[in-house]
């Protein structure tokens, strides 16, 4: 059994919150004294959104404000369902759901297609570069089942996904409140010949994390009387004890001395294993290094060039300040010299003008940091490619980017 | 679509689960000054412990973990939490809720069952001060209860040990922002993704021994509501009560007072995980009368600094 972390991505009212809770339900893993308290006062039905909707004011408002996470599991897979907003001011949020998932299910309301909302999802999945996307056109109970009102929806949708560049996309027709082509396959869609969507998510493949780079990242360091040891993660490739590597961003050469992979003694370590590692000489480890061997090495510079989405409501972007820019568990202070365009997400064309760039926006920047960074280009390794903003006054999370080029 | 077969490489969900906690256990270590662990004397904690020395091997964990000793708690849960210290070699930190009812002058919790929870924050919140703990670390997961669903890996509380469920920063991938201001700390959950089947899967696997409560023995309870407390010292009996004695198990290990047994015969890991299998009643609404009061009692108590 593996693990797949996938989340929905919807208008206000597209039922994003109805179709876990129907996920749920058809693979009973909801509890009979959770169905209790999701009855609904007079009548009998079921409100499936309660089951998600976890706060006070989500539940009087009837919106999800903040990411959800709920569990379920069948004989093959545990899942991992991140629920995330639909409203255009909590995009952040939404952010914070999907930069951890293996697939997205971008869901329209069949009697409204695609809106602005549908644009700017398919944006943070391109974005975040999400392996994985379904388009569940849902609601197809309310437009006849017409499979000409699907094909419409799903042709517009290919000209997005053309346009940000999104991987081969699955389309389902559903209700998810009837539980039509969600975990069952409807009789009223018999047109469609696709799988239902608990079908899908059974057979995708989780983000795969195989890449020819050796890559570790340092966590935390600690020095005992008789040498150091470095606690970290191998983020792609693999590590071998007696490995040759070099420390980034010191430059600094050294050999690895031991070994310790998830918590026991060992040769060899790769992508996703925890290590402890000794290394030979003088060298010293602290948090935040890269440990690269072999010949693939990253990029070692102070600017670069990143696509950057801005997540503070209170402050836009300011040019030429200074903020924390976190990598993996490296910390730099660096500033936005230049915004080389900002991307217009009605029609994802680039344009510039003078307004500084605000929540939820997403622009091409140029970045200049105090010292030098160890870094692989997004495209080629997400993982050592990617980075937050952090507000020095606030401590507050406020952009996300990802490196585009050196 | 990124799909075939069933992935045959990818590694098991117990293994990414201990990875994702471990990883998350480093971050703590690198981000903090002074962090701790609290243990409850429950599974969870049992498990964030064995965890704990996993990530930091093979040096022993570079903090304290402290009991939040409530006054109400099961002995044998006690014995259990001394008996693991010595072994682990950690450094244990105990406080007690009663010595904050007297410092400060507060009503004890009253009634037939008298509930301390509410009181182990202002015990908490002193201990936080008294030593600086800028992160404490919890077993809280995900899927307990709706209002923890909502809660991030690092969640950051006010001076006050206020959360703010409406004002979280954003929190992409696995790179955690723990920077705080004077008086802030983390909460922060390792094993957050974890369902209660995982933590018993993985005590399987692991063979991480628990206290005897949540295996099968014979224990003398009153009926409350269609449930099972066990007698105690601590709780009120009234004579109309029905008090039976029966072959009992706790799927949750928390006060005497408020936490309910279920019937079981479940005496291994094996029976235990089966019977969660088939269990159709989810484990705080089987267990825990504290969540009865009110559809956001979580929620209520995380706003007033609570776990």
């Amino acid at each position: 059994m593996d693990i797949l972390r996938f989340i929905t991505a919807g208008n206000v009212d597209d039922g994003k919150s109805t179709l876990i809770g129907r996920l749920l339900y058809d693979t009973r893993n909801i509890e009979t004294d959770i169905l209790e308290s999701v009855h609904s006062g007079n009548n009998a039905a079921l409100n499936l959104a309660h089951i998600t909707d976890g706060l006070r004011s989500e539940r009087q408002q009837g919106i999800t404000i903040d990411v959800a996470y709920k569990y379920f599991t069948t004989t093959n897979r545990k899942f991992i369902i991140t629920d995330a907003p639909g409203h255009f001011q909590y995009t952040k949020n939404l952010i914070t759901g999907a930069s951890n998932t293996d697939l997205i299910i971008i869901l329209i309301d069949a009697r409204n297609s695609i809106t602005d909302q549908t644009r700017r999802h398919s944006q943070v999945a391109s974005f975040l570069r999400i392996p994985n996307v379904i388009v569940a056109v849902n609601k197809m109970d309310c437009v006849n089942y017409s499979e000409a009102v699907f094909n419409q929806i799903k042709s517009q949708f290919l000209t997005i996904a053309a346009a940000l560049n999104l991987p081969p996309l699955v389309f389902i027709p559903m209700s998810a409140l009837h539980g039509e082509n969600v975990s069952t396959v409807s009789e009223n869609m018999a047109w469609f010949s696709g799988k239902h969507l608990l079908a899908e998510l059974e057979s995708a493949l989780p983000a795969a994390m195989h890449s020819q780079k050796n890559r570790c990242t340092i966590q935390y360091t600690s020095d005992t009387g008789n040498g150091q040891w470095g606690f970290g993660k191998v983020i792609s490739g693999t590590l071998n004890i007696n490995d040759m590597i070099t420390i980034y961003p010191s430059l600094t050469n050294s050999q690895i001395t031991a070994l310790i992979s998830n918590g026991k003694s060992s040769d060899h370590a790769c992508a996703g294993d925890n290590i402890t590692v000794a290394i030979s000489g003088n060298a010293a480890l602290k948090r935040g290094d890269i440990i690269a061997a072999g010949n693939d090495v990253p990029y070692c510079t102070n600017s670069f060039t990143a696509t950057i989405c801005w997540l503070e409501e209170t402050a836009p972007l300011q040019l030429n300040s200074d903020y924390m820019l976190r990598i993996n568990a490296f910390e730099v202070l660096g500033k936005v010299t230049e915004i080389l365009h900002k991307t217009d997400i009605s029609n994802f064309e680039k344009y510039n003008d003078d307004t500084p760039l605000g929540v939820n926006s997403f622009a091409l920047i140029r970045i200049e940091t105090e010292s030098t960074v160890a870094y692989d280009l997004f495209a080629d390794l997400p993982n050592n490619g990617r980075g937050i903003f952090i507000d020095m006054g606030t401590n507050n999370t406020c952009g996300v980017f990802r490196i585009e080029s050196e | 679509m990124n799909t075939s077969s069933p992935p045959l490489n990818s590694p098991n969900y117990l293994d990414s689960l201990e990875r994702e906690a471990t990883y998350i256990f480093k971050e703590i270590a690198g981000q903090f000054k002074n962090p701790v662990l609290l243990f409850s004397g429950g599974k969870d904690s049992t498990v964030l412990i064995y965890l704990a020395v996993k990530a930091f091997a093979p040096l022993p964990v570079p903090f304290p973990v402290m009991h939040i000793d409530t006054g109400h708690n099961f002995t044998e849960a006690l014995e259990f939490r001394d008996k693991l210290a010595a072994g682990t070699n950690l450094r244990l930190i105990i406080r007690k809720v009663e010595d904050t009812i007297k410092e400060k002058n507060l009503d004890d919790a009253s009634g037939k069952l008298p509930s301390r929870n509410f009181l182990q924050s202002y015990t908490l919140l002193d201990a936080i001060n008294e030593f600086g703990f800028d992160a404490c670390i919890g077993g809280g997961r995900r899927d307990e209860e709706k209002a923890r669903a909502k809660e991030r890996i690092f969640s950051v509380r006010d001076t006050t040990g206020a959360w703010q469920p409406y004002n979280q920063r954003p929190e992409l991938w696995d790179v955690y922002n723990g920077r705080l201001k004077k008086g802030e700390n983390v909460r922060a959950f390792p094993i957050s993704n974890w369902s209660e089947l995982d933590v018993w899967n993985y005590i399987r696997r692991e063979q991480i021994p628990l206290p005897s409560l949540y295996f099968s023995h014979r224990r003398e309870c009153l009926i409350y509501q269609e449930k099972l407390i066990a007698l105690s010292d601590y709780i009120t009996i009234d004579p109309t009560d029905v008090i039976v004695t029966k072959n009992v198990r706790y799927r949750t290990v928390g006060d005497m007072t408020c936490t309910a047994a279920v019937e079981s015969n479940a005496a291994t890991i094996d029976e235990v995980i089966s019977e969660i299998e088939n269990s159709l009643i989810s484990e705080r609404g089987e267990t825990r009368i504290d969540d009865r009061f009110s559809d956001a009692a979580m929620e209520d108590r995380k706003l007033k600094g609570y776990f």
